[in-house]
């Protein structure tokens, strides 16, 4: 059964403490998201955002503060111009332009946060897994043949 | 008086005078390919030619030129020019303002040598029959290259010296593209973009040509050629190439001037200009704002307007 | 020597499709390049050369050479050798002789590659040769022809009514016998058809020999040539010689829970710039000169230093002339080097 797997990037100040904010009212949202604190939305950067499709999740979701409200003055304002940007680039490329999404929580507002995570995961599992991590084995033209060389202890703890 | 004598002339005056260290320009090699030309001694001047082959974007080699902190050259730092001369069209002008606006140079260091250029030659900086026709949909065989055809400045937007005659129907205006591919992709569904791009990026061979001949391109590490391996791999994947190539095509968003230099000189011919032109129509949509113009800053790195 | 009629030739390669892995000339969205092909239909006759020489068919882009499993305390490596056969057809003189060289270095010198090793093992390699050399051809300089069949295991040569085929190995020959090609006898025996075979012939070139470039280590010659170089890395990659790699361990995604990765091995080039920085960020090739330097002074000095076979690491091919974006000619250096050394 395909579970999507979302990435949230979040703000420190407002969004990752919207999800603290949620968590403590019990709200319930999906187990897909998988929650990553970053010091601003600003620091979000288009590497980062396609190295975690790269990696094979399956929708990105970024959290950032409302316009004006940004701890660090204008730091949203950056993300506010570029992610739509990096969106029209990734859909011209083939990636649904729905599994990257841009919002903004404020850290009271758990119940918005929670409605946003369910939103979105819903729409990401509408839209089923996402194709855009290839599968690589560097063959191009001949086949590969395995052959198990070692098995070593290891010396250093697991 | 052709555009080759007066640039021979400036340069002439400007090393004599020792205004400039070095002016860079273009000559023709042996095999009659028109290639740069980096020339120090007044005598040398005869060297500089002007044709509708000079298809490069000389400003690439402003930043080691100008700046003794880039200066990876044999010479030591005191040696380094501190003042150089630049041929340059329309385009590559726009270049010169982006660069201005981000620091990598002074005004005062440049000279700039703007030609009203009446179009390079599509097949420009290439031998002879080794390369084939790109297959994309194009209404007739262009004879210029694409970039020319759309070029709405035509004269240099900044320089010291103007060579040619300004055209009595000079345009301004954003973006317009000439040939139907930018659409025929918008036509697509996500599935046939992907297939796409990625039988595109097969061919890849990064070997960094694209980057290399891009001004703008000019990170002393490039995010995607990490020891490390970080934000991309360093095998030369799918993956790997489809990242590097949208991630480079995302940080010229907004100083990208559409010259197309990083088409021309990508020995397997994937249209990577598209994605860059893709980016050019959405920022001068969104921002309105049109790369080169002016020595301001772009969109992505200033705070939103009132609105 | 025999002959075989053009359609007895493309039927005999449809059925080589089928059974193994037929590598050909192939144009892939307007560019032509050695690929697999599926039928004899695919191929391209006429051609100077390919974008990129076979070199790729025995030491890819990218290749995995073993991967690593920490499964609990315990270390698990596995090795990944290449298997299977490969024919490439169409393969000119200068591309083979390249592989010479390769082989003199991966195979021949000791600790011997097993991955490059085991790809050439397996491949067998069918020649055609060239009727006219290209505008940037200089085979003849070098030692090589158009039409040279040394290198080959089966040559081809194309003649007005089909091909006439030389059997050069004893794999060409086990070739032709596992796969059976319907052949006539020709009149002539071997030299009086090579002699006869014409094909226009390039001026030659003089080519500086291997004292004749250290000595011009301080030349700002090379600083002048290099200062249009982009510093990509077109003329390494394009090069049948050209063997520099890179290593890494990278991360695998596997979702077996075991901590995955593997070890790749991919193309390098000395011409980037941060190829010979070291630890500590020394660079002694830091100047584009000085890069540039060392990529002519790798092919004509270290190399036959070096190799067994003595030779320059150059096939004369031309490609790097094509392909380099700002012009930057090997003829132009080398007639530099002999102009300076007189």
């Amino acid at each position: 059964m395909y579970e999507p797997r979302i990435i949230g990037y979040l703000c420190t100040w407002c969004s990752y403490t919207g999800a603290d904010t949620a968590g403590i009212a019990r709200l319930k949202y999906p187990a897909n998201l998988r929650a990553m604190r970053v010091p601003c939305s600003g620091r979000v950067s288009p590497e980062l955002i396609m190295r975690t499709f790269d990696q094979g999740a399956d929708g990105v979701l970024v959290l950032a503060c409302h316009i004006g409200e940004c701890h660090y003055d204008s730091g949203n304002h950056r993300t506010a111009k570029r992610l739509p940007v990096l969106q029209t680039l990734m859909a011209f490329t083939g990636l649904e332009p729905e599994r990257l999404r841009l919002d903004w929580v404020s850290a009271s507002e758990g119940e918005r946060f929670a409605r946003i995570v369910n939103e979105f995961t819903e729409a990401v599992r509408a839209l089923g897994p996402c194709h855009w991590r290839q599968k690589e084995n560097w063959v191009r033209y001949l086949d590969l043949q395995t052959k198990t060389i070692e098995i070593l202890p290891s010396e250093v703890g697991g | 008086m052709s555009y080759t004598y007066e640039i021979q002339t400036k340069a002439r005056s400007l090393l004599e005078s020792k205004q400039v260290d070095c002016v860079i320009g273009y000559e023709i090699g042996p095999r009659g390919r028109t290639r740069p030309a980096f020339i120090y001694q007044p005598e040398e001047v005869e060297r500089l030619v002007w044709n509708q082959a000079c298809t490069h974007n000389l400003t690439i080699y402003l930043k080691e030129q100008l700046d003794p902190q880039q200066s990876g050259r044999l010479k030591t730092k005191e040696q380094t020019p501190r003042h150089a001369a630049v041929v340059v069209k329309a385009c590559d002008s726009r270049a010169v303002n982006v660069l201005l606006a981000e620091n990598h140079f002074g005004r005062e260091q440049l000279h700039v040598i703007g030609v009203v250029c009446d179009g390079i030659h599509e097949g420009a900086g290439e031998v002879g029959n080794q390369r084939s026709v790109r297959q994309f949909p194009a209404a007739d065989p262009p004879q210029f290259q694409a970039r020319c055809q759309r070029c709405i400045e035509r004269v240099p937007v900044v320089f010291d010296t103007f060579i040619g005659e300004r055209p009595s129907n000079q345009k301004s205006g954003m973006y317009e593209n000439v040939l139907d591919d930018l659409d025929c992709l918008q036509a697509m569904t996500p599935t046939e973009r992907t297939d796409f791009w990625l039988s595109q990026f097969d061919r890849c061979i990064r070997c960094y040509a694209c980057r290399q001949a891009c001004p703008m391109c000019s990170c002393p590490t490039c995010l995607y050629e990490r020891d490390d391996s970080l934000w991309v791999g360093m095998g030369i994947g799918l993956n790997e190439k489809r990242t590097f190539h949208l991630g480079r095509a995302f940080h010229l968003a907004g100083r990208c001037i559409g010259c197309d230099e990083c088409e021309r000189v990508c020995p397997m011919d994937i249209p990577i200009s598209l994605l860059n032109r893709r980016l050019i129509q959405e920022v001068e949509t969104v921002f309105g704002y049109r790369a080169g113009m002016a020595q301001v800053p772009p969109p992505f790195v200033t705070v939103l307007s009132d609105r | 020597m025999k002959m075989t009629a053009p359609e007895g030739l493309a039927v005999w390669l449809d059925r080589l499709a089928q059974e193994v892995n037929l590598i050909a000339p192939r144009e892939i969205d307007g560019v032509l390049l050695y690929r697999p092909v599926r039928n004899s239909g695919e191929i391209v006759w006429e051609f100077t050369r390919p974008l990129l020489s076979i070199k790729e068919a025995f030491f890819p882009a990218t290749e995995r050479l073993l991967t690593i499993e920490k499964i609990g305390q315990q270390i698990k490596l596995t090795e990944t050798l290449p298997k299977g056969e490969q024919v490439i057809f169409g393969v000119r003189p200068c591309d083979a002789r390249g592989i010479k060289m390769l082989e003199a270095l991966f195979t021949d010198t000791e600790p011997s590659d097993p991955y490059f090793t085991q790809r050439r093992e397996n491949t067998t390699l069918i020649g055609l040769a060239c009727r006219t050399m290209g505008a940037t051809c200089f085979c003849t300089s070098l030692g090589g022809a158009p039409d040279d069949p040394g290198d080959m295991d089966v040559m081809l040569y194309e003649v007005e009514n089909g091909f006439v085929i030389q059997v050069m190995t004893e794999k060409g020959q086990a070739l032709l016998s596992r796969f059976s090609l319907e052949t006539d006898d020709i009149s002539e025996n071997e030299s009086e058809f090579r002699a006869s075979y014409l094909c226009e012939q390039a001026e030659r070139i003089v080519i500086p020999e291997m004292n004749a470039w250290a000595v011009k280590f301080d030349d700002p010659y090379w600083e002048q040539v290099s200062e249009r170089c982009l510093s990509c890395r077109i003329c390494a990659y394009v090069c049948p010689t050209c063997r520099c790699f890179d290593v890494r361990d990278e991360d695998l995604l596997s979702g077996n829970g075991h901590n995955q990765s593997e070890r790749i091995r991919c193309w390098d080039s000395c011409a980037r710039e941060a190829y010979r920085r070291i630890a500590g960020g020394h660079n002694p090739r830091q100047a584009k000169g000085q890069r540039l330097r060392n990529r002519f002074l790798c092919k004509f000095d270290y190399y036959p230093r070096q190799s067994a076979l003595g030779t320059a690491a150059c096939t004369g091919c031309g490609r790097c002339i094509d392909a380099c974006p700002v012009n930057i000619d090997i003829t132009e250096v080398m007639q530099h080097i002999v102009e300076v050394s007189q």
